[in-house]
């Protein structure tokens, strides 16, 4: 049980403390609800650009890290399609540092046009780092387009193109900075060695005179519903084929998430998923094996992909895999293995509960999509997902003409 | 948006607090068990280590597929069958070959823990490695290593240590394709039979312990004895190859990775800590001199750092960072100018005390919850080593001087010693 107090401030900012004495540490996490769905499709590739550029200092202080690792502190962020993520974690008697810095750079940041053109070189490298210089790498940019038409889920968070990220100017970033970046638009949560009462004397204290500001409402147009199954293949210069299948799911907040992430589990949760054993071990028909689901706040994919044995016809192994969905439409699960994937999710969320970080990281989205106390009823709503759930959810979901796919084959003559 | 910053809130330097001791069991047969008791969710963590790591094989791959084999079958359970009796009590396991060590480590909820020993006994002491499920590994294996080889940067990293240790010792030496083809039951069997034993078994648990812990391990562990089998010394001779550039063609890459650097002393030796310190102002953190110079001011790459590593019978310091094809001259130079400034140059005192404070937030943060403390503990005792190495690291990172770092500097990042190779 992970208890927590939530309250807001005046202006708007949403506030979560977790207080765990039994770490020196303290975690702080600010999540800002601005991702790369919010961006315009002429710029893709700003909310994860602009990660990079609160980095780059303020007018009064120029250097973030410097002060935060004078502190004994250690920070990151993430990006993704749905939301900006920062995080500290340092000796819990400095943790007002971390107040100082966050809230000094969600006050104001300093564009300069050196640090801009600096970090576009350094995204861009991490773009050919890791989308086009890995193999198989370049998978989600080709295959995001392919599943949705209309939604921005259909670039990646990296960006569309590297041109998109070329051309975003000083006046984009400061843009995106004031209809996001603002206290009515973000979550702070502290967790580790940090009463509550501290917590909110130090939150009013930093963050309490940050005016709200005007954050562009998110109008997003819904991708319609897909009504045929849709195909692509494509060569690289890869060493051996692979398989990507992807099926449209509900919103992260919707009743079937849990459903569909638990038939993952079935599918490809640890050796003895079914995927696993019945086509990497019995009929050795692929290497590898995956299958899961995206955590997207709009409705997401399940994500199935494969990489094939040598001399293996993709048809062939595309035909065995649906074999295997389809069998969870025609029987039921047997209890043993509900219970299996229920124990799993149990010991995994005992695991992630162990870390101030993840507390930390975890309650803010939980907070985000509306629901706080995520954090300690999940494990109860996968063990109330009965057989009849599994069924009725693979029949809904693994349709044919919900479903995109993706021929990787390998350019090599082997 | 006029709001007036206050002012800068006092941070207080950072210390090591007293770190947590490891309390230590012999099982009834002696094999030593190391018990690290912290955390509050009722979950443990059990590391069955053997020194059976790849600087013991006789030949390539044999440390890997032996330990690999371990769950793909047994005396009492078809390999189906311990992987569903796993999951199913929601463990979660891992299976390591590193250079040096090799065993399994279990994560998983402590009212399953007779189970689970049941089962750690079967996969590491009666494992009957089926020829038909190795030849399934390998094949896939294979796979996995084409896709691998793939990557600049395991290209370059292959090469790196087949550079500095040699094409003949295990730690070097380079996996080919034939090499998946070369293995055989009876030889993991006998693999097994000299490295897999109670002799050379140490246990390290730690989370939330159980009050029964060494009555089960007694239980399941303490009365199986071992074969007797010593395996002889291996014959394995650590010779660097003469070449110190080495370009690895990979056609249509879009960037080169560089590996920069040499073998090096290891925690035994004294000098390691103010050596680690050293590398910390040159690579080893986000605002490192490496970070600043040729990504932040430059944008030559998403990352560049550099690392030094500990093995039993030698180490290595390397710099690692991927940049693109044309700038890849542009990014040595600069690394070797940056080596240069820390070799002649004595660190400011600004910059010394951001590094400190930084290595002390580390160390924090290392003995921080049970599985940091059971990974910081073994990363000692494997060296015979106990916490008071950890001890004088924080007493050095506390109290170096400029001037020593210049020493270091200059004594293990000779330029003329390092090894320099490129693969894109």
């Amino acid at each position: 049980m992970i208890s927590y107090e939530r309250f807001t401030l005046e202006n708007g900012l949403r506030i979560l403390v977790h207080e765990d004495r039994s770490t020196p540490l303290a975690a702080m996490n600010i999540l800002y609800d601005a991702g790369s769905r919010d961006e315009d499709p002429e710029a893709t590739g700003m909310a994860h650009l602009f990660e990079h550029l609160m980095f780059g200092g303020t007018a009064s202080i120029p250097e973030f890290d410097k002060h935060l690792l004078m502190a004994g502190g250690e920070n990151n962020a993430f990006t993704n399609t749905d939301i900006t993520d920062y995080y500290i974690t340092l000796p819990a008697e400095n943790i007002e540092t971390a107040f100082w810095l966050e809230s000094d750079r969600m006050n104001l940041l300093d564009f300069s046009q050196k640090n801009l053109d600096i970090q576009k070189n350094v995204v861009i490298e991490e773009y050919n780092q890791r989308y086009l210089n890995q193999p198989y790498g370049d998978t989600m940019l080709i295959m995001r387009p392919l599943a949705y038409k209309v939604h921005p889920y259909r670039w990646p968070t990296i960006g569309m193109d590297i041109s998109h990220i070329r051309n975003i100017n000083l006046e984009k970033v400061r843009n995106f900075f004031f209809s996001h970046y603002a206290p009515n638009n973000a979550i702070l949560t502290m967790t580790g060695n940090i009463s509550k009462d501290r917590a909110i004397d130090l939150s009013k204290k930093w963050f309490g005179n940050i005016e709200k500001r005007n954050v562009r409402p998110r109008i997003l147009p819904a991708e319609p519903e897909q009504k045929e199954g849709r195909i692509l293949t494509v060569e690289r210069d890869v060493p051996v084929d692979a398989l990507y299948k992807v099926w449209h799911t509900g919103p992260r907040a919707g009743n079937d998430f849990y459903t569909l992430d638990l038939i993952t589990d079935l599918l490809a949760g640890g050796e003895s998923g079914r995927l696993h054993t019945k086509l990497v071990r019995q009929k050795k028909l692929f290497s590898e094996i995956n299958a899961y689901i995206t955590s997207d706040i709009d409705p997401g994919l399940i994500i199935l992909h494969g990489k094939l044995m040598k001399g293996v016809d993709i048809h062939h192994a595309e035909e065995s895999v649906m074999n295997v969905i389809d069998e969870l439409k025609q029987k039921y699960a047997v209890s043993t293995e509900m219970e299996k994937v229920r124990n799993k999710y149990e010991s995994s969320n005992v695991f992630a509960s162990t870390s101030i970080l993840n507390k930390a990281i975890n309650l803010s989205f939980y907070d985000l999509i509306g629901n706080t106390d995520l954090i300690n009823s999940e494990v109860e709503l996968y063990r109330k997902i009965d057989r009849t759930m599994v069924m009725e959810a693979a029949l809904r979901y693994f349709d044919p003409t919900n479903c995109s796919t993706l021929y990787y084959k390998s350019a090599r003559k082997s | 948006m006029t709001r007036i910053p206050p002012s800068q809130p006092p941070s207080i330097s950072v210390s090591l607090g007293k770190i947590r001791e490891a309390a230590a069991f012999r099982l009834d047969n002696s094999i030593p068990v190391y018990i690290i008791e912290a955390g509050s969710e009722d979950v443990m963590h059990i590391d069955f280590t053997f020194g059976a790591g790849q600087a013991a094989e006789y030949i390539p791959l044999l440390a890997s597929a032996t330990n690999m084999m371990l769950t793909e079958g047994s005396l009492n359970y078809t390999s189906s069958k311990l992987n569903k009796i796993l999951d199913f009590h929601g463990a979660f396991y891992n299976l390591y070959a590193e250079k040096d060590r090799a065993g399994i480590a279990i994560f998983f909820l402590n009212r399953h823990i007779e189970k689970i020993l049941e089962l750690a006994r079967e996969i590491l002491f009666q494992p009957v490695f089926p020829d038909t499920e190795l030849k399934a590994l390998m094949k896939k294996r294979l796979r996995w290593y084409l896709v691998n080889r793939d990557k600049v940067n395991n290209l370059a990293m292959d090469q790196f240590f087949e550079s500095i240790f040699g094409k003949h010792h295990p730690y070097g030496r380079q996996v080919v394709q034939d090499d998946f083809q070369n293995l055989d039951p009876a030889i993991l069997k006998d693999f097994h039979s000299k490295y897999y034993t109670p002799a050379k078994l140490a246990i390290i648990v730690s989370g939330k312990i159980r009050k029964d812990i060494v009555i089960l391990l007694n239980r399941f562990f303490g009365e199986m004895s071992s074969n007797g089998i010593t395996p002889s010394e291996s014959g394995n001779v650590i010779k660097s190859e003469d070449r110190k550039q080495v370009h690895v063609e990979k056609k249509g890459a879009v960037q080169t990775a560089i590996r920069i650097g040499s073998s090096s002393i290891n925690k035994l030796h004294p000098d390691y800590p103010g050596l680690k310190v050293a590398d910390v102002v040159l690579g080893g953190y986000f605002n490192s001199r490496l970070m600043k110079n040729i990504r932040e001011e430059k944008g030559l790459t998403y990352g560049i750092y550099s690392v030094i590593t500990s093995l039993i019978i030698s180490g290595f310091k390397v710099i690692s960072t991927e940049v693109s094809k044309k700038s890849t001259q542009k990014a040595i130079d600069e690394i070797y100018k940056e080596i240069q400034l820390l070799q002649n140059v004595p660190v400011e005192k600004e910059e010394l005390e951001i590094v400190r404070n930084y290595m002390l937030g580390e160390m924090i943060r290392m003995f921080d919850g049970p599985f940091a403390l059971a990974e910081s503990f073994r990363s000692v005792w494997e060296f015979g080593l106990d916490n008071e190495y950890y001890y004088r690291l924080a007493r050095k990172i506390k109290t170096i001087e400029p001037d020593e770092i210049t020493d270091m500097a200059k004594t293990y990042y000779n330029i003329d010693d390092m090894y320099q190779i490129t693969a894109g």
